[in-house]
């Protein structure tokens, strides 16, 4: 035997998928860990749906509060009925279950359980758990929303007006800003790897995101130097173009580039995550382990 | 004798909070974390207030500083909540899952009130602070007179939220701990706890209902304000009283019944 | 048991001196030093791993000895890509564990006592399929093995149950299942058997010596068991303080740190004090065990079958567990 036990491929043929299926095997990886999600997600689903409810409180309170100066101002605030309010905030709680992600505060934990070390020891990198479990997760979450939206809506009589492109450019935004959202918070929560007390900057990253992602307000109601803001920053694709394009009436060029931007922060997430990653993990393998 | 009985729960408050006062002191990083979350917790609410005034002079009849009042009382209780309940019935949850109350039930004092105060997250007296010092500026800002009788009044109706807050929380822990986690019920629970920002008025009927008697956001932070704002009616304090001492003896009551069954089960 | 067979001439595992330090922060008490530590942390370098070396033979099952803190679990570490060493060499089947390669992690397995692969909320079946597609399992041979070792472990009406009702024990079975689903050439055992009752260490125990066996596979194993380690290892390797005490045969073990042989003795009149010849051990139901030097155990046995009315007599090496506690006493001077 020559070239030492490394190469072997004779050896492995009998037990693993050649890697001629490398592209199968990445589909039945993402199909299989959908199907675990979509099992755990069953086993809770009752708690699961309390707890869905429940996250109606914070746009509902938006809601009211921006519907009550709209009807103040004689209809409009900002160029918004009370409708298109309505509109925006019942969205609103899909896109919210869409941003839900593995959280930055997971991560200390992952590491004290000793979680990180079993994920390591596995010939895979481990964001692709985090990214398909989620989604297999949300994949039974959408369907869950469906009668918690039709309440709302006939609660809140919100003014729709929507296209067929609007719902296909949203159905693929809505996942756009799930993937932009996982990077953003993966990389920030690799902070764990150094402190215990990175509290503070997750606040910060939370308040900013809040404020210009769309989420406490419609950017429209921003003033004018804060949209610009939020313009360059990529919290606004994660929450307020989803939403925008479905009830905004965007042209089609701003739908597409929307969507353009989307895969343009998944692209700078997916660099960042790796070079963090991979100082990281440098720095666990040094003292954690 | 009967007066010190009612002292205790505070005497007991006080001598926890010293021993948590000693600990903590040791990680003071965990005090400059609190006063920066604290700062961008009301630069938040500055920032959304600052928007909403943006767009109009008044809401639902609240001028810009009384509703400030609002989210002075909000942050108080908020505060209070942190620094007291909230811990005290997260440990409580946490024990009566793993069954470790017995230890507290040995205990010569009275159970229900050495649940209620022995976990006192001192930090968030910061937030109770800022509160405070929001509810000044805004009342200065409101000018006209403020007397000794407001501030009385206020002081009355911020303990009496306070207590129905409280019992809000017992029997939530005592009750739907087999149903829901323990970290859902407290992100929900400040979830729902954000409407208090605003005056419970501007909700629609069913919701100013649920926000008054189901989780009462309204009596913790709407009646104080109104006390405040000079908007406070006998009737209405007379609710939040009656509505705070029967929920304290329905939580009494309940906090029994509990009891009764967390002995028989781990028995 | 194979030991070194067709690759005896490359180690399966290969380790040269290692080396692995740790920056410890040196706190002294009092508010002022806490205060300075705020600004200026000093700290104090602790070698957890200090120069060791061995190797390995492919199928070889070595049992890796020492007490807490003593560099066993940083040793498997580092042999299974999680710590990277501070100086020396590690190799595991040609690979430098370290770089974490997806060859190399589909090669080997490491199970650790917290370790939970398996999905808690789920029946261990729908793990088993989640671990074939990340391993990238050739699917009829992921069921033969599966199928093979729910056998073997009896596993039939476990693995069907969510994860969370089953025992500690059956949790520790399935999980073992799940670390070797892909067939690992090398295994890393940290403390696989700890906390569960005798019958379910023999159960384990034997399924690790049948896999070795049938797959001859590599078995580095730490366990508190000497039980483990007699019925498993004809190998030891001892570690203390970071450094290597002893590596050889298990049975040799006794006899290079441990001068004494035990001798049991039941009379038949009941118990007696026979402190004359020997340090008395214990002395229960009749029975004495006595400790004596190597060298008088048989003129020691003879003189009791002649002055007393022996019952029964054995001479013993004296138990594993005590032997291990004379290697650890003796510190890290080495063998006197």
């Amino acid at each position: 035997m020559t070239g030492g036990l490394a190469g072997e491929p004779e050896l492995d043929r009998d037990r693993f998928v050649p890697r001629a299926g490398l592209i199968r095997g990445w589909v039945d990886l993402y199909l299989t860990m959908f199907r675990v999600a979509i099992l755990n997600n069953i086993q809770y689903r009752v708690a699961n749906y309390f707890y869905m409810i429940g996250m109606i409180a914070e746009p509902v309170i938006y809601l009211v509060v921006w519907s009550t100066i709209a009807r103040q101002q004689g209809g409009a605030v900002g160029g918004l009925t009370s409708g298109q309010l309505a509109a925006y905030y019942i969205v609103w709680t899909l896109v919210r279950q869409m941003n839900i992600v593995f959280t930055v505060y997971g991560w200390d934990e992952r590491i004290r359980q000793g979680e990180l070390s079993a994920m390591l020891l596995q010939p895979l990198f481990p964001i692709h758990w985090d990214i398909a479990f989620l989604a297999g997760w949300k994949l039974v979450t959408i369907v869950m929303w469906l009668p918690i939206a039709v309440v709302l809506t006939l609660v809140f009589s919100p003014a729709l007006n929507i296209r067929v492109i609007d719902v296909a450019v949203f159905a693929v935004a809505i996942w756009g800003a799930y993937l932009v959202r996982t990077m953003l918070y993966w990389i920030l929560g690799m902070a764990s790897f150094w402190t215990t007390r990175a509290g503070p900057l997750f606040q910060l990253m939370f308040t900013a995101e809040l404020l210009l992602s769309g989420r406490l307000v419609p950017l429209s109601l921003l003033p004018d130097w804060a949209q610009r803001l939020a313009d360059v920053l990529p919290f606004k694709w994660t929450f307020g173009y989803p939403i925008d394009a479905l009830i905004g009436q965007l042209p089609a060029g701003e739908l597409i580039g929307g969507l353009a931007m989307q895969l343009l922060w998944i692209v700078v997430g997916v660099i960042g995550v790796r070079i963090v990653w991979r100082i990281a993990i440098r720095h666990y393998s040094a003292v954690n382990g | 004798m009967a007066g010190r009985e009612v002292l205790r729960p505070i005497v007991l408050a006080g001598r926890f909070f010293r021993i948590g006062a000693l600990n903590e002191l040791q990680y003071r990083a965990n005090f400059a974390i609190q006063v920066f979350q604290s700062a961008i917790a009301l630069g938040t609410g500055l920032a959304v207030l600052a928007l909403v005034f943006s767009q109009t002079t008044e809401l639902n009849g609240w001028s810009e500083p009384e509703l400030l009042v609002v989210m002075g009382v909000h942050i108080l209780m908020g505060g209070v909540i942190g620094m007291v309940i909230q811990p005290n019935m997260v440990r409580l949850m946490e024990d009566i899952r793993r069954g470790s109350l017995d230890f507290i039930l040995t205990k010569p004092d009275d159970a229900q009130v050495l649940v209620s105060v022995r976990d006192i997250q001192i930090w968030q007296a910061v937030d109770g602070l800022t509160g405070a010092i929001v509810i000044v500026v805004a009342v200065a800002q409101l000018g006209g007179a403020f007397g000794l009788g407001q501030a009385l009044l206020f002081g009355l109706a911020f303990v009496l939220g306070g207590l129905t807050i409280y019992c809000f929380w017992l029997i939530l822990t005592v009750g739907a701990f087999w149903v829901v986690r323990i970290d859902q019920i407290v992100e929900l629970f400040e979830g729902v706890y954000q409407s208090g920002r605003w005056p419970v008025t501007i909700y629609p009927g069913w919701l100013q209902v649920s926000l008054t008697f189901l989780v009462p956001i309204a009596f913790a932070v709407t009646v104080p304000a109104q006390a405040l704002t000079g908007r406070l009616t006998p009737g209405t304090l007379a609710l939040a009283a009656g509505f705070a001492i029967a929920l304290m003896a329905f939580t009494r009551w309940w906090w029994r019944f509990g009891l009764r069954r967390y002995s028989g089960a781990s028995a | 048991m194979p030991i070194a067979s067709a690759n005896a001439s490359q180690p399966a595992i290969h380790v040269a001196d290692l080396l692995k330090t740790f920056n410890v922060p040196v706190r002294e008490a009092g508010l002022k030093a806490a205060v300075q530590s705020l600004v200026h942390r000093e700290t104090r370098e602790v070698r957890a791993v200090d120069n060791i070396g061995f190797d390995i033979g492919a199928g070889e099952i070595v049992g890796f000895l020492g007490p807490n803190g003593a560099g066993k679990t940083t040793t498997l570490k580092m042999l299974s890509g999680l710590l990277y060493p501070t100086s020396g060499e590690a190799l595991v089947l040609g690979h430098v564990p370290s770089k974490r390669e997806s060859a190399f992690l589909r090669r080997i397995t490491m199970v650790m006592g917290n370790r939970n692969q398996l999905q808690w909320d789920l029946p261990a079946l729908d793990s088993y399929e989640l671990i074939r597609a990340i391993y990238r399992l050739e699917p009829g041979a992921f069921r033969t093995t599966r199928d093979e070792f729910i056998e073997l472990l009896d596993l039939a009406g476990l693995v069907n149950k969510p994860v969370r009702n089953l025992s500690l024990g059956e949790r520790m079975k399935v999980e073992i299942v799940g670390a070797l689903l892909h067939r690992p050439q090398v295994l890393f055992l940290d403390e696989p058997t700890i906390g569960l009752d005798v019958t379910m260490q023999k159960r384990i125990r034997s399924f690790i010596a049948d896999y070795n066996q049938r797959y001859g596979a590599t078995v580095l194993l730490t366990s508190h068991y000497m039980a483990d380690v007699q019925a498993l290892c004809r190998r030891v390797v001892v570690i203390h303080h970071g450094k290597i005490l002893y590596d050889g045969e298990l049975a040799r073990l006794g006899a290079q740190f441990d001068a004494t042989k035990t001798i049991g003795v039941t009379l038949k009149d009941g118990e007696g004090d026979l402190s004359a010849y020997g340090e008395v051990i214990s002395s229960e139901d009749g029975r004495v065990t006595l400790r004596v030097s190597r060298a008088d155990a048989p003129e020691v046995a003879t003189r009791l079958l002649r002055d007393l009315a022996v019952a029964d007599l054995t001479i013993e090496d004296p138990p594993i567990e005590d032997v291990i506690e004379r290697v650890f006493a003796s510190g890290s001077e080495g063998p006197p």
